[in-house]
């Protein structure tokens, strides 16, 4: 009761505070005059053209008119005089043949245009934006599924109240701080690369960018630290993470998900895999983002390119995957939560999920017929 | 609120001077504290971290005293009134569980003293008759006999007459005129009378003039183990009156750490006035006659030996170099356990927690902590205690572990090792 | 008056009083309290003490330090991190200068910020992460320890995401945000970074009168 009402306070007052930051947020979107040129920007000079030249087309908006406004979710502009409409299609056409034109950029590879960028940008464009999306709501979708059809995995054999140790404070802080950084990470990257489909129908585009803005910032500033917690993580969790002869058998019986029992030691087959994703895609993840957080350091085009590729197929497939994680962990089965809040788990848990780690720290055997059941303690049941 | 709850929190919170609302104020609830409480390292449960125990004090201080109270009040953001249920819940958190060693205050970065704490929130729980058993039979004891073990002076006198046979040396009872009154534990008197023997032989030979006094012979100060303020003073007052109707020149606490800092540093502010005389820790006193050259060390004591050091007399008594000066003099073969000094481990059963028989257990588990640091040195035959009630609890402990190592005071060792004319 | 105006001027006007008066008015009310003369004789100096206790507890013990090495790196990291930040950010010495018409000291260099950012964010992190995962944590802390915590770093985040510059809104978002926190501070734990003072030089004092030098 005493931690309810605590909870309820503290709920209320950051409510209070979200919901202040977030009208300030939308109100100051309202105002045209919010957007003016990074700080660091050199300044334009006054003569430097004809104002209005452009008319009142952005950038954006008039490379978007060349390439014909297709899919672009922008307005359409209304055509500029004495410019052919297919004329990107064209000079595309012109471009493959690989005319040389007289350029000194090595980047651009004595090419007016680069062509591998044009591939570049269908790749992002026709495939990541859209199938990103997919993957995600998919991935919510079967959870949801999973749920209404398996339901809460509980403790079949009910809470025992004794406890064993499972995750040192250290393993815990390992956890939470790759967990903390990786949700600022994902949120601030899906609102960069969703962003534009995704909430600019919606917020309209000066929130979009403002929220892109912020979101650049902080997913660079966060990067560093996803690193860190990224190298700490790995560290610490590899023992026990390595494969072994159970997971096998873990994964013929379909990891017990489904019904059944699959013996496992510390971890099972589906947290050791886990373990080596984070490990694999993360450091690709950290590898790519800081090539493209530092992209001086090579003036290979092809490499920036496959980097955010890569950068954001590993993005997904990590959110993907954790939420599953996170699932799992918490709501979804009973008793996993312990293991990394309090770092220890009911004995009955640690029976049913990690039986061989069981009965390696125990020195006891798990009878999976009678044993667990005839252990329960109703008392410690919730 | 209960008539209890409503002592309780009205003395809790006259004992709240500025110091502790600082204390109470400044607490980042950071939990470094937790590593440095023996209770905490031996059972690992959270209701051991030292800043945890103050937690009705800190409410009754929030809700009645701090500043800005009546804006958060307000908003409904004041804690509860605390309730007797409260109160008694944390009752042996109050009482079994804090030695008053002050270890966590050494770690704590904001440097809150804990132990003082503890020993106002006792002035509150005593007010209110919220006391362990153990500790209101020691004061009963007392009250009766002015010794939380019953020691009578009669038995005192007992003790004196099977000294004096054993040493063939005087040792003068109630006599004026004299430089040093000494007081005794009663544990002392009960368990090691060789202390007695042992003043008579090294202030012979300092040509020191003390006496005991049948009307203030016990230093045990169980006013305020419990936190019961006035009997605490009329416990100093004995003495005080004695020494200064003797017209001693020093009043010579023994080895035991809480009663040294019951009349040296608590003693004047109890009976709100400066003493007449000195008071004087015997370790210190030792130290300064070895210094003046007046008990010249002889042949030194050749077992493997290692010091304990008594939270009290250390770490809040501030007799951190004399200890090891003496032994240096007195021992051939001393080594020091890992953490030693002003950080070392307490050993469970200081702040009237031996005197408590519910916390024999949590005091136990502790006591093994310390025992595991004494086992880690390798081949230790011999822990010098320079206080009585330490003393005590490794006797209790080492039996209750069947450890065999030997157990002295400082003052014994060092009427061993004199040299010899 | 635009809401950018607004919120750096009488907004953020009103959150510094609060923030003044009522830090004022607690740390003069602790000391008001007062405590009795102690009267034992002394062996060192209180005052001495005072200071010492002061700048001892600065620093961990090294017995202990082995223990929550991850906490102190922590808590060390967040709070030097934060006072760069705070202090010696270009924005904000930016402000400062505005808002007193005197010219104060250089900024550091932008990466010098994203390191000192980088470092407290991990820091803060640890500390909280720390918090809701140890069993100790959990029982000692509070709900004024969590909103604190998220304050600060709400503040810390807003002003990271303002990085660029570009955007009134976002700068709008962190200054709303320090407003709120400025008048959340006095009635808060947050306190402790002056609370701190008395505290350890109480116990700095009472040591020093006993002439110790722990
Ligand atoms: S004073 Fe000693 S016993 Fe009391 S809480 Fe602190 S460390 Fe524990
Ligand atoms: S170490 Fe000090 S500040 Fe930290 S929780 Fe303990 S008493 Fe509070």
């Amino acid at each position: 009761m005493k931690n309810f009402r605590r909870f309820i306070r503290t709920a209320v007052l950051l409510t209070g505070v979200l919901m202040l930051s977030g009208l300030l947020l939308a109100d100051a979107a309202q105002a045209q005059s919010s957007v003016r040129p990074p700080g660091q920007a050199a300044p334009l000079e006054e003569d430097s053209g004809p104002s209005n030249a452009l008319g009142g087309a952005s950038d954006a908006d008039i490379w978007r008119q060349i390439r014909g406004a297709e899919d672009m979710g922008g307005p359409d502009l209304p055509a500029a005089p004495g410019r052919n409409v297919p004329l990107y299609e064209d000079l595309m056409r012109e471009l493959q043949g690989g005319i040389a034109g007289g350029t000194s950029s090595t980047a651009a590879n004595s090419r007016l245009i680069q062509m591998l960028g044009e591939d570049w940008r269908h790749i992002r464009r026709d495939y990541i934006l859209p199938y990103a999306g997919w993957v995600l709501a998919g991935v919510l979708g079967l959870l949801v599924v999973f749920r209404l059809i398996r339901g809460k995995i509980r403790i079949e054999a009910g809470r025992s109240g004794k406890y064993i140790p499972r995750f040192s404070m250290a393993h815990r802080i390992a956890h939470w701080y790759l967990a903390a950084s990786f949700i600022i990470m994902a949120i601030t990257g899906l609102i960069i690369l969703l962003g534009r489909p995704l909430l600019a129908p919606y917020i309209g585009k000066d929130a979009t960018a403002i929220m892109a803005s912020a979101s650049l910032q902080g997913h660079n500033l966060f990067g560093p630290v996803f690193i860190l917690a990224l190298l700490i993580m790995i560290f610490r969790f590899m023992k026990g993470n390595f494969f072994q002869w159970a997971d096998l058998k873990w994964i013929l019986k379909g990891g017990g998900l489904l019904g059944g029992h699959a013996s496992s030691n510390h971890y099972n087959f589906g947290e050791k895999t886990w373990y080596w994703i984070v490990v694999i895609v993360g450091l690709i993840m950290s590898a790519t983002g800081m090539l493209l957080l530092f992209p001086w350091v090579t003036d290979v085009l092809a490499w920036h390119q496959i980097s955010t590729v890569l950068h954001a197929g590993g993005a997904i497939l990590l959110i993907a995957i954790a939420l599953g994680h996170a699932y799992v962990g918490s709501i979804g089965m009973e008793g996993s939560i312990d293991s990394m809040l309090r770092g220890e788990v009911d004995e009955n848990w640690a029976k049913e999920h990690h039986d061989l780690w069981y009965e390696e720290v125990t020195g006891k055997k798990v009878d999976h017929k009678t044993g667990a059941i005839a252990q329960a303690n109703p008392e410690a049941a919730e | 609120m209960t008539e209890a709850a409503t002592t309780a929190v009205n003395t809790l919170l006259a004992q709240t001077d500025s110091d502790i609302a600082s204390y109470l104020e400044a607490c980042v609830h950071c939990g470094e504290c937790a590593e440095a409480c023996h209770f905490y390292q031996a059972t690992k449960d959270p209701k051991h971290t030292p800043t945890y125990k103050l937690q009705p004090l800190v409410k009754a201080y929030k809700r009645h005293k701090a500043p800005l109270r009546g804006v958060l009040s307000i908003l409904g953001l004041t804690p509860p009134e605390v309730t007797e249920d409260e109160l008694r819940e944390w009752e042996p958190l109050v009482y079994d569980s804090c030695t008053m060693c002050g270890r966590c205050t050494l770690v704590c970065p904001m440097g809150i003293d804990i132990a003082g704490t503890i020993r106002k929130m006792r002035e509150g729980y005593a007010a209110a008759g919220i006391v362990p058993e153990g500790l209101t039979r020691a004061r009963e004891n007392v009250e009766r006999t002015s010794s939380p073990m019953g020691v009578t002076a009669k038995a005192l006198l007992a003790q004196v007459k099977r000294q004096k046979a054993e040493t063939g040396l005087e040792i003068p009872v109630d006599q004026d005129g004299v430089d040093y009154l000494a007081i005794f534990s009663s544990h002392e008197i009960m368990a090691s009378p060789e202390i007695i023997g042992g003043y008579a032989k090294i202030f012979k030979k300092a040509g020191v003039t003390w006496t005991l006094s049948t009307a203030a012979y016990e230093a045990t100060n169980v006013g305020v183990q419990i936190g019961f303020g006035p009997l605490a003073r009329d416990l100093v007052k004995r003495i005080v009156d004695e020494a200064e109707r003797l017209g001693v020149k020093y009043v010579i606490a023994p080895e035991c750490g809480h009663a040294y800092g019951a009349i040296r540093w608590a003693g004047p502010n109890l009976i709100g006035r400066p003493f007449k005389f000195e008071v004087i820790h015997i370790v210190e006193l030792l130290d300064k006659l070895r210094r003046e050259g007046k008990i010249p060390p002889g042949k030194k004591d050749s077992r493997k030996m290692t010091l304990h050091d008594p939270c009290q007399l250390i770490r809040r008594g501030g007799v951190l170099k004399e200890p090891r000066r003496l032994l240096s003099d007195s021992a051939s073969n001393f080594v020091e356990m890992k953490g030693a000094g002003i950080a070392n481990l307490c050993c469970g059963g200081g702040g009237g927690v031996s005197a408590n028989e519910r916390a024999e257990e949590l005091r136990l588990k502790a006591f093994e902590q310390k025992l595991k640091q004494i086992d880690d040195i390798g081949d230790i035959e011999t822990i010098v205690i320079p206080c009585a009630n330490c003393r005590g609890v490794f006797e209790d402990g080492l039996d209750e572990y069947e450890s065999d190592y030997e157990v002295i005071g400082l003052g014994e060792l060092v009427a061993e090792t004199l040299r010899e004319d | 008056m635009t809401l950018l105006e607004f919120v750096e001027g009488p907004f953020f006007y009103f959150s510094a009083a609060v923030f003044i008066v009522a830090a004022l008015w607690r740390l003069v009310g602790i000391i008001r309290i007062g405590r009795k003369k102690d009267i034992a004789p002394a062996r060192g100096s209180a005052v001495t003490g005072f200071f010492k206790g002061n700048l001892r507890h600065f620093f961990p013990r090294g017995l202990f330090a082995q223990r929550t090495w991850m906490h102190l790196l922590g808590g060390y990291g967040f709070h030097l991190g934060l006072f760069a930040l705070l202090l010696f950010a270009a924005p904000h010495i930016a402000f400062a200068e505005r808002l007193f018409g005197i010219e104060l000291w250089p900024a550091m260099p932008r990466w010098a910020f994203i390191i000192a950012a980088e470092i407290s964010f991990a820091g803060l992190i640890v500390l909280w992460v720390r918090r809701f995962s140890d069993p100790v944590m959990r029982l000692i802390s509070d709900w004024d320890d969590h909103v604190g915590s998220w304050l600060t770093f709400l503040v810390m985040l807003s002003g990271c995401l303002a990085l660029q510059e570009a955007h009134d809104s976002l700068r709008i978002l962190h200054m709303g945000l320090v407003n709120i926190w400025l008048i959340y501070f006095p009635f808060s734990r947050l306190m402790h970074s002056f609370t701190f003072f008395l505290s350890r030089g109480a116990t700095g004092a009472v040591y020093g009168r006993k002439g110790m030098n722990p």
